[in-house]
């Protein structure tokens, strides 16, 4: 029983964030080597090699941080990550946690990083930290909000929190097709959280890195992983939530899931190297004035559907 | 009812974490801390509702919380004037009020807790919390739930309005200006207006 419900899943969900966070890396390498970008010679060994190179470097300090936070912050990240993967279903009988309010609990996941990505910048106590610390909080919100519309909007037709009734009821039809604003803003919600991309303000170049302008060594080495791990969860959300999760043809549900979660990672590294960055206060308004509406359109469109 | 051991190990180790935690928001000497510390605090609290299998309400807290703590740091940081809540500031304040409003209200609730007599009723095999408290919510109780969302909604705003009236400088309406470095200084931290003419201020008259 132990074996079961304890083991197996921490196993589970730590081998698909390792393995998910080094193949993000490497995916990245690729599409960067695809599209002429500067690139590491090998794109297997890049990743191990900057880690070690990480591991070895000395951790940076600034003037009075908190220090108790600023380590914290990064692990608190990626077990966020963690605790996201550990409600995604591979199989009808392979689940790492059936939740009953697994939905909710994604929710939840959002909004505690936002506390966490907050203080991680908050703490260094350094200036481009700091602004990119608020500037997330302002933008996290809005993440929220959209997030939070969009699940609710896959719930419907589950008439279920849960993340396995939720894939169960994309049988017939999956949510892709039968929701198609959800994918979309799920997809711009996940590049937004993880801050990957064209939605990179907290920790982007305008501020020298932002939350990380301060961080090096190990626990810059655990916010990066922190961060692709986070993708990888947000990827198995997104396959379970709208592309039918370990339904299909021919292959076991576990291969189909793993096989959806890459093809998300792959849409939204590519988005991530093609789109240019957005200003932040554009991005507000973007968020605010039209996503946060098309996802209540996407939720009038799930309740209509689920009363037809 | 059974359950296994574990339940009440985690019972104690998370009480005492929410414990701790709260206790830690009246020590420490920033607002983002103690914002955040009064976050474990709940989050802990979140977790032993889990435990009591109120399996909605208990994620709910989790997020909940956490916008509301981030919110509340930022707002407090705003209206404090505190620039990014790292500086030290005393946090607690009438003393003497709170210790008898505290020492109260602890004998009040642990008198609840020993002397009350708690219904016996173990949870029925087949109860499935989520869907019995969407209908509590939605059914028959959607009235008072629905005008209750509206009445806090409203009070929060008017709190914002009355309170941010008054700004750092001056009223809002009046316009509003910072006072000088010196007494009767000019105002300090304000461009001049005749800055523009490209450092010939001093030429023009007053």
């Amino acid at each position: 029983m132990i074996v079961n419900e304890l083991i197996l899943p921490v196993i589970l969900v730590t081998v698909v964030l390792v393995v998910g966070a080094y193949l993000v890396a490497v995916i990245d390498e690729a599409i960067a080597g695809a599209l002429g970008l500067p690139r590491a010679a090998n794109a297997w060994m890049a990743p191990l090699a900057r880690g070690a190179w990480l591991l070895t470097q000395q951790a940076n300090a600034t003037e009075a941080p908190d220090w108790r936070a600023w380590r914290l912050a990064p692990a608190l990240y990626l077990a966020l990550a963690a605790i996201g993967l550990a409600v995604v279903p591979f199989s009808p009988t392979l689940i790492p946690t059936d939740l009953v309010t697994g939905v909710v609990l994604w929710g939840s996941i959002e909004a505690l990083a936002t506390v966490v990505i907050f203080l991680h910048g908050w703490s260094a106590n350094t200036l481009l930290s700091l602004i990119g610390a608020y500037r997330y909080v302002a933008l996290g919100l809005s993440y929220i909000l959209i997030s939070m519309f969009v699940l609710i909007g896959v719930a419907l037709p589950a008439e279920s929190l849960q993340f396995s009734q939720v894939v169960a009821s994309q049988a017939e039809l999956w949510n892709v097709i039968r929701q198609p604003l959800g994918l979309p803003l799920f997809l711009i919600v996940g590049l937004g959280v993880t801050f990957w991309g064209p939605l990179n303000l907290a920790d982007s170049r305008d501020l020298a890195g932002g939350t990380a302008s301060a961080i090096s060594g190990p626990p810059r080495l655990v916010w990066n992983l922190a961060r692709s791990a986070m993708l990888v969860a947000f990827s198995g959300a997104a396959a379970s939530a709208f592309l039918g999760g370990w339904l299909g043809p021919w292959l076991p549900g576990p291969v189909w899931m793993l096989l959806k979660m890459l093809a998300v990672l792959a849409v939204l590294l590519l988005i991530g190297r093609l789109v240019p960055r957005v200003q932040p206060e554009r991005c507000v308004t973007l968020m605010w004035v039209v996503l946060l509406p098309l996802s209540f359109v996407d939720l009038i469109w799930a309740g209509v559907e689920a009363l037809w | 009812m059974d359950y296994p051991l574990i339940v009440d190990l985690f019972f104690v180790l998370l009480s005492v974490l929410a414990v701790v935690s709260g206790w830690r928001v009246f020590c420490t000497d920033s607002m983002v801390r103690a914002s955040f510390f009064l976050l474990v605090s709940f989050i802990a609290v979140g977790l032993i509702m889990i435990l009591l299998a109120a399996q909605y309400l208990g994620v709910a807290m989790f997020f909940m919380m956490a916008v509301e703590m981030m919110v509340m740091a930022l707002f407090m940081v705003m209206f404090m004037m505190n620039p990014a809540g790292l500086n030290p500031m005393m946090m607690v304040h009438q003393h003497r009020f709170a210790i008898v409003a505290g020492a109260v209200s602890f004998v009040v609730l642990a008198a609840v807790a020993l002397l009350a007599e708690f219904p016996d009723s173990p949870l029925p095999a087949d109860l499935d919390p989520v869907t019995s408290l969407g209908n509590e919510l939605l059914g028959d109780s959607m009235l008072i739930f629905e005008s209750a969302g509206i009445v806090l909604l409203t009070t929060m705003i008017g709190v914002v309005v009355l309170s941010s009236h008054r700004g750092r400088f001056g009223a809002a309406e009046e316009g509003s200006m910072p006072p000088g470095l010196a007494p009767g200084g000019e105002p300090a931290g304000m461009p001049k207006e005749s800055d523009e003419g490209g450092g010939h201020h001093h030429h023009h008259c007053h």
